[in-house]
């Protein structure tokens, strides 16, 4: 029986053993930010995290109303060696990542390549390298063909990194990398509306931002314990104040949906309204540039 | 010895078929296979898993910003072609159903919003006669 014992013993060890991942001490040791815990429970902020949407939208938005691709918008990939510590490498993450889709979504593949690097050396900092696989990812890039695959695995890795990151309970790296990211497009938004300031749906594209806006000033407050998450939050609130000057009205209408070829077609009947004027958006793009200067700095 | 040796080879197989029993449900793969399946021309978003937990749960729910003038795809997958009873329906931020995939009764594996007020959205799968309470999700865009 004893032998049993021992052998059924050897099975959960054997069926435990395998999931432990071998940088996870590494990782833990390499934080230096943030390290008192959030006042919340961090299923909540996982929640909050997911609802983010993707910067890849915007750029996508951009090039199909037929803006030029602009690299002076975008963050030096050379900046790199400024990034030092935890908070500003997963801020910065975000960055690059921002500007990383957008040079994929333009097909510009040699300035892509560059945020690549940038992007593996700073996640290599965090100790989360491993889930961004650059052989396959440059070698995709080496090919218009690809676009799509590119795109794919891309923003793969970037869910990967984010999911792994809240699982090990570090969810405020995860928070800096979506707001870096965020501040970015913010940032390339308000460039390009500055340059064509008739664009009225780019206009509204900014002003739509305050619902995110809200969620990451929620997400920071989380973390206000620490100073340079308060520093950012008292950034972040700044710019609410502007965004708290436009108004956007939603009016709820019943939808209707009729199925074509296998897939159920909604039309959404519901709108939104969002008034925001010129002024609002220079305000706007004044404080961002502020806020995405001192995270890239 | 031989005795000792069947009971261990029978404990071991039971232990083995509890693990299996446990992880049967394996939303990854079928997240995975969903993201594939979104039509041409959507970009890759998200995936979502879908576990009922044998039960244990009667819904799973996800959020996300959609923005006015995108169109937005998410698809299901579940075991054999058919969704397994796995409903996916769409809320809006004040909790007004926006869509459903399931219409007059019939089980339609993707839903397409072509999205015209932005907003938080509240993303809903529900097990209507699931045999598995399993699946998996994948969100896409496209302008």
């Amino acid at each position: 029986m004893r032998l049993v014992a021992i052998g059924f013993m050897a099975l959960l060890i054997t069926a435990c053993g395998s999931s432990k991942k071998p940088d996870e001490k590494a990782f833990l040791e390499s934080l230096d930010s943030a390290k008192t815990g959030p006042t919340i429970d961090e299923e909540v902020i996982s929640s909050i995290l997911q609802q983010i949407p993707s910067p890849l939208e915007i750029s996508v938005l951009l090039k199909e109303s037929g803006t030029k691709y602009n690299p002076a918008i975008l963050n030096t990939s050379e900046s790199l060696s400024k990034y030092n510590s935890n908070y500003k490498k997963a801020l910065n993450l975000g960055v690059y990542g921002t500007d990383l889709g957008y040079t994929n979504i333009y097909e510009q593949n040699q300035d892509g390549l560059k945020y690549l690097t940038s992007i593996k050396s700073l996640a290599d900092g965090l100790n989360i390298g491993q889930f961004f696989d650059i052989e396959t990812i440059g070698r995709l890039a080496t090919n218009s063909k690809n676009l799509d695959s590119l795109l794919l695995i891309t923003t793969q890795n970037f869910n990967s990194i984010n999911h792994y990151l809240q699982t090990q309970s570090r969810a405020n790296l995860s928070v800096l990398l979506l707001i870096g990211g965020w501040v970015e497009a913010m940032q390339i938004t308000c460039q390009v509306a500055a340059k064509d300031p008739k664009n009225k749906e780019l206009q509204e594209k900014i002003g739509e931002q305050k619902i995110i806006l809200e969620q990451i000033v929620l997400l920071l407050s989380f973390y206000k314990d620490d100073a340079n998450m308060a520093s950012l939050l008292k950034d972040m609130e700044e710019l609410k104040g502007a965004f708290d000057k436009i108004n956007i009205t939603y009016t709820y209408k019943e939808s209707t949906m009729e199925i074509v070829d296998g897939v159920a077609v909604i039309k959404d009947n519901s709108t939104t309204t969002i008034n925001i004027t010129d002024q609002d958006v220079e305000a706007i793009r004044n404080l961002t540039n502020s806020i995405r200067n001192k995270i890239i700095s | 010895m031989k005795k000792v040796l069947s009971i261990l080879t029978i404990i071991s197989l039971i232990s083995v078929s509890t693990i299996d029993l446990n992880g049967q449900c394996n939303p990854d793969n079928f997240a995975n296979a969903c993201i594939p399946k979104l039509a041409s021309g959507f970009n890759f978003l998200k995936s979502y898993k879908v576990d009922g937990e044998g039960g244990a749960k009667d819904k799973v729910e996800y959020s996300y910003v959609f923005t006015k003038g995108t169109r937005y795809m998410i698809n299901l997958c579940a075991n054999g072609a058919a969704t397994d009873g796995i409903v996916v329906t769409l809320f809006d931020s004040g909790r007004n159903k926006v869509a459903t995939s399931k219409i007059n009764g019939q089980f339609i594996s993707a839903i397409a919003y072509p999205c015209n007020a932005t907003g938080i959205y509240y993303i809903q799968y529900t097990f209507d006669g699931s045999a598995g309470k399993c699946g998996g999700s994948a969100l896409g865009f496209k302008r």
